[in-house]
């Protein structure tokens, strides 16, 4: 029941003093949690740039692997092309003498090269003159050397001669070869 | 329910100010939940607020933000009237501008707008939560009373008495009168006023008097000597408050005015008288035939006034010792709940 004739005034808790005691503990604690916020932030930060880190480091090696096995690749290439390449010298060479050897008095009319061998056909005008003169120096080349004669009607000759080099033979040659050249 | 758990932490801090003549008492009691922990009081040399006072009331309610500032209303056009009826409150009182509180829908309490106002601003320093008024606080101190009994009940402050008189719980009549106001010019003026008013009643009936002498009622007077031979006039003379007499008894150590007293207490006897005589006259309020005076005293009055009430009103009188200031405390308690 009312028996005043004035309604008391509204009564607060929060006190001057009491006022100034929760913005102090407010600010501080919002310092501490705006602190620890941006702690977590660059711890997160952190750990994200670590993954990231880990990440490029795993790509780059992934890419390192592939750039040795592509070096490996280009090398070997390398040294098939040099191989190649000097291969097709000893051969162009080897053509080069080869022709050489036929004196002025035979005519070839075919030569085909083997992987170890040798056929050549042409005319000679008689056989002295093959096996003096093309006959001798096939036979210092080739391991094994066969010939054969088919008489032309205007008296020449024409010959097939077949040259092989034994693989074993001319691999223990090599062999020497690059014992003597180290 | 926070601000709840809030004011079960802190103390209440009740600031009970009585202002007297030229005095306040502070009265201020310190309580926690239900328990009263300290009681202070002091009375300062101002019938407002000085620095002394000021500072004594600050440091109290400093401790703790839950304090209550209570007042009695010292307004001169305070009033109680028996009705909650707005309609019938007009015919007391100017409504508009005036503060009414409705008691337990029985009666109403009332005060002015403006002077609530100068009230407030007297104590804009502290400020006031409650203003009660000495109707409430006297039909509170003498509730055991005021239910049972037809009678008058005065509550007696150093410069101004309120004066009910209830009939069983129902308030017949009211009335605030200020001392200050009031000198022995205005003690003859008043009486004179009731002779002349009694003088033009008596004019009234002069023409009808004659009259009388026809009513065959009247021979009855004659065994007028017969009355003493009446029970019920022993029993009225035997009607007397057996309780009130044994604590009245009991408190007479409380001290009594004995210089100023007796003008002082000649003055409130004079108020009183009064105000009764404006009771029985005044054709607005329930008419009661007035036996026993209850009185509240505040200030420790006289054994002249209770002689005087007496001896000149016939009225069986009991003094009781009120402390206005723990009354006000225990209301502004009740009031906030």
């Amino acid at each position: 029941m009312q028996y005043s004739y004035t309604t008391p005034r509204r009564k607060s808790p929060i006190t001057p003093e009491l006022q100034l005691l929760f913005i102090f503990f407010g600010i501080t604690i919002f310092m501490l949690l705006a602190t620890y916020a941006f702690l977590l932030f660059k711890d997160y930060q952190f750990t994200q740039n670590t993954l990231e880190i880990e990440q490029e480091r795993y790509d780059l090696n992934i890419s390192l692997h592939e750039m040795d096995d592509a070096i490996v690749f280009i090398q070997k290439q390398s040294q098939l092309s040099e191989s190649v390449y000097t291969k097709n010298t000893v051969l162009k060479d080897s053509i080069a003498n080869m022709f050489d050897l036929v004196p002025s008095e035979i005519t070839l009319s075919e030569a085909s090269l083997l992987e170890n061998g040798l056929v050549l056909k042409g005319i000679t005008p008689n056989k002295d003159v093959y096996n003096f003169m093309l006959q001798a120096p096939l036979r210092s080349i080739f391991h094994r050397s066969y010939s054969s004669f088919y008489p032309l009607s205007n008296g020449w000759l024409r010959f097939v001669s077949t040259n092989y080099i034994d693989k074993e033979e001319l691999d223990t040659v090599e062999e020497e070869v690059d014992e003597d050249e180290n | 329910m926070l601000g709840g758990f809030f004011e079960n932490l802190y103390l209440k801090v009740f600031v009970n100010i009585i202002v007297g003549n030229s005095k306040s008492t502070v009265y201020i009691e310190l309580c926690k939940e239900e328990r009263v922990l300290n009681s202070d009081q002091e009375v300062f040399a101002t019938t407002t607020i000085n620095a002394e006072m000021q500072e004594f009331i600050y440091s109290y309610i400093n401790e703790t933000p839950y304090y209550y500032i209570s007042v009695l209303d010292t307004s001169e056009t305070q009033g109680a009237v028996s009705s909650c009826e707005k309609s019938q409150l007009a015919s007391f009182f100017e409504v508009a501008s005036s503060k009414y509180i409705c008691n337990d829908k029985k009666w109403t309490y009332y005060t002015s707008k403006t002077e609530l106002a100068l009230l407030k601003n007297s104590y804009a320093k502290v400020g006031v939560d409650f203003i009660f008024s000495p109707f409430i606080l006297l039909s509170d101190f003498f509730k055991d009373k005021i239910a049972m009994h037809a009678a008058m009940f005065v509550l007696i402050q150093e410069d101004s008495l309120s004066l009910c008189v209830f009939d069983n719980s129902e308030l017949l009549f009211a009335k605030h009168l200020s001392m200050e106001n009031y000198s022995e010019g205005d003690i003859l003026s008043m009486d004179e006023g009731d002779d002349i008013e009694l003088d033009l009643t008596q004019d009234e009936e002069l023409a009808e008097i004659e009259d009388l002498d026809e009513i065959e009622s009247l021979d009855d007077f004659g065994d007028i000597e017969d009355l003493d031979s009446i029970d019920e006039i022993d029993e009225f003379s035997e009607s007397k408050d057996l309780e009130e007499e044994l604590s009245e008894n009991s408190e007479e150590s409380f001290p009594q005015q004995e210089s100023e007293g007796f003008n002082e207490d000649y003055q409130r006897f004079l108020l009183i008288h009064g105000a009764i005589s404006g009771f029985y006259k005044d054709k607005r309020y329930k008419s009661a035939f007035i036996e026993t005076a209850y009185i509240a005293d505040s200030v420790g009055v006289s054994g002249d006034l209770k002689r005087y009430l007496e001896e000149e009103m016939f009225l069986s009188t009991y003094i009781r010792h009120v402390d206005l200031t723990t009354e006000l405390c225990e209301i502004a308690k009740r009031e906030i709940g």
